[in-house]
């Protein structure tokens, strides 16, 4: 479904540029869910940013179904994340004017809008335990209960894949279990997952996991097995 | 409970989540359409009032004794009140000079006119009264102004009054110890005629002679006096060609050196300078306005589209493209605009039909304001609703067009809440 090749994405920062990606290469394969696992500022999100066409890298390719995505114009981009990639962010990432149900039905604004939207949104609420709050405005919900939402949101197009970045860093202990064992029953229902964490003890859910560090990108690793002083801190080049 | 899902939920619900701010936005595109809507309105208005009463003089030249431009201080325009009423004016002439007038090319009707006096009658009127004598038959110039047609011609012992006489139609008048009936009341002409009692010649020709009506340092109002004639031209004629030979034929007559035409200036002095005055002092009110609110709501608008840079990402990770962001950022101004459009039209409307309705606009205006055709005043509107949408448009292309070029990355990255 991915194939990641060589990918590098440099910012530039004053006099220096700062290697946020540096030559990863990965492959996520159709009904994976795929951890990558790294400390904060590892590059992970990055990463995750450019797998949905969010960020242009600066060098290598990114395919996702056969497309580059390098070679699409912006809108053929976002076209394609509205109907093929559902993200997850770190934050709940709800828009805080509107209700639950309504935050579910936004994405359907720009693709598969018809229908058959509010009762399919009614139906993933439900899936994530969110029914009773369909109507409630993001202010009144906890933390958990605003992932859930922003996942079910992830959903309502129907994507062939789902990016989560770092889903259950705010939560706690119940709530990060409740919520993997949500995209653990979407992984077996056949969703393709790609997911960011720095929590090694969610490797379990994985069928495949890279570990991330100063962007660097490590293929089936277990746990973080750099120095602890090297962890996260990207890595800095030239002048 | 809101089940639906579509741009206009959106917008809406963006829109609800700064009430404050938005009102004063809304207030603001109110205050600019208003303004215009206002400008037109009143102008409109006023010169609707002007053209009435000019289609209802329909008088082209006055022909009235020489003297009559001295003592009415005539300095070449005749004003609203000397056509309605002819300015008083003791000096007279036969009228037999109709017999002139009626026979010069191009004149199609003419009708006379004889000032009596002035006189003080608190109980119809807190300003002077004065009292003309007309022709109900050939008169085209006082009772075009009629409130309501009179039921019959006028009799001998009926009237037909100002608007600012104090009396309603059928009930009685009495001058001099005549006694009169009502039997018609005019428009407001904003003139002097608001002031003045019309009555028949012949009615005009007896009361004349009554004891203490004219003063005996003038001389006596005899039967066949005239204070002047009123000329209407024929359709299509020049006014000044037959104003030259209504003057040539004078000239040429018995009466040469004693009659003077007035021919009718169209730059009606003074309520034609009055209004000349508003269109100027509203182009730049309203100039001034819109170029005060237009950086005012550019403004606001990129404000509001930095605010929402987060939400703006968030949309365009869910694969928003450019030019949907690019169009609700432009659609709430739009809501915005058309709300204050609406609002501050409406309320103008509101707010000119009541003032109108106690005469408060005549006053302020100095002219008979007449309201004009709704059609007219849709225009009016649609043209103010125009203007602010227009200027809400352009007052949000900037911030529209950095929301939708905006990396979606970065905007969300750098505003987490």
């Amino acid at each position: 479904m991915i194939q990641v090749s060589g990918v590098t994405k440099a910012f530039s920062s004053k006099n220096s540029e700062v290697l946020a990606v540096d030559k990863a290469y990965m492959e996520v394969k159709k009904g994976e869910f795929v951890l990558i696992l790294g400390r904060s500022g590892s590059g992970k999100s990055t990463l995750l940013g450019m797998l949905a066409g969010l960020i242009h890298p600066s060098s290598g390719s990114i395919r996702f179904e056969g497309v580059d995505l390098s070679g699409l114009p912006e809108d053929k981009i976002a076209a394609l994340r509205a109907e093929k990639i559902g993200f997850v962010f770190q934050f709940s990432g709800l828009i805080p004017t509107i209700t639950a149900l309504e935050n579910v039905l936004l994405p359907t604004l720009f693709y598969h809008d018809g229908p058959g939207n509010r009762s399919r949104a009614a139906e993933l609420l439900k899936k994530v335990g969110m029914s009773e709050r369909e109507d409630a405005y993001p202010h009144t919900l906890s933390s958990g209960e605003m992932k859930r939402v922003a996942i079910a949101r992830a959903l309502i197009n129907n994507p062939s894949l789902l990016i989560a970045d770092e889903p259950t860093s705010d939560l706690d202990a119940d709530t990060e279990y409740e919520i993997m064992e949500l995209f653990g029953q979407l992984n077996r229902e056949g969703m393709t997952i790609v997911m960011v964490t720095h929590n090694p003890d969610l490797i379990s859910y994985a069928t495949r996991t890279y570990g991330m560090t100063r962007g660097k990108l490590v293929k089936n690793t277990a746990s973080f097995s750099d120095k602890e002083e090297d962890m996260g801190k990207p890595k800095i080049i030239g002048p | 409970m809101n089940k639906k899902m579509n741009y206009v939920t959106f917008i809406m619900a963006g829109i609800r989540n700064k009430p404050g701010r938005n009102l004063a936005t809304v207030f603001c595109f109110a205050f600019i359409a208003a303004n215009i809507f206002s400008g037109q309105f009143l102008l409109s208005g006023a010169v609707g009032g002007v053209e009435r009463g000019i289609s209802r003089m329909g008088a082209d030249h006055i022909v009235v004794p020489v003297q009559y431009l001295i003592t009415t201080g005539y300095t070449g325009g005749a004003s609203t009140g000397a056509i309605v009423s002819v300015n008083p004016s003791v000096f007279r002439v036969n009228k037999s000079i109709m017999d002139i007038t009626g026979n010069i090319s191009g004149v199609a009707e003419t009708s006379p006119q004889l000032y009596i006096l002035t006189l003080e009658l608190p109980e119809l009127s807190s300003s002077p009264v004065s009292i003309f004598g007309i022709d109900p038959d050939s008169d085209f110039t006082i009772q075009p102004w009629l409130q309501q047609p009179l039921n019959a011609p006028l009799k001998r012992g009926e009237v037909i009054i100002g608007k600012d006489i104090d009396r309603e139609v059928l009930s009685s008048i009495s001058v001099k110890n005549h006694t009169y009936t009502v039997a018609g009341r005019l428009d407001s002409t904003q003139s002097a005629a608001d002031t003045t009692i019309y009555m028949g010649m012949d009615d005009a020709y007896v009361l004349a002679a009554a004891e203490g009506v004219v003063s005996r340092t003038v001389s006596p109002i005899l039967p066949g006096d005239i204070s002047a004639v009123f000329v209407r031209d024929s359709p299509g004629e020049n006014p000044d060609t037959v104003g030259s030979r209504l003057r040539k034929a004078f000239s040429s007559s018995d009466s040469a050196g004693k009659i003077a035409v007035i021919n009718r200036h169209f730059t009606l002095t003074p309520v034609s300078h009055d209004i000349q005055d508003i269109p100027a002092l509203l182009l730049i009110i309203s100039a001034f306005v819109i170029l005060a609110a237009l950086p005012l709501i550019a403004l606001i608008a990129a404000m509001v589209a930095h605010e929402r840079q987060r939400e703006i990402g968030l949309l365009k990770a869910m694969g928003a493209q450019r030019k949907v962001v690019f169009f609700l950022v432009i659609a709430e101004s739009l809501v915005l605009a058309a709300t204050g459009g609406i609002a501050g039209v409406s309320v103008s409307l509101i707010a000119f039909s009541l003032a109108n309705m106690q005469g408060l606009l005549n006053s302020a205006l100095q002219v008979s304001f007449r309201m004009p055709a709704p059609a007219d005043i849709g225009q009016m509107a649609g043209l103010a609703l125009f203007a602010v949408i227009a200027i809400g448009s352009v007052s949000s292309l900037w911030p529209a067009y950095r929301s939708s070029t905006m990396n979606p990355y970065d905007a969300i990255r750098l505003n987490r809440g």
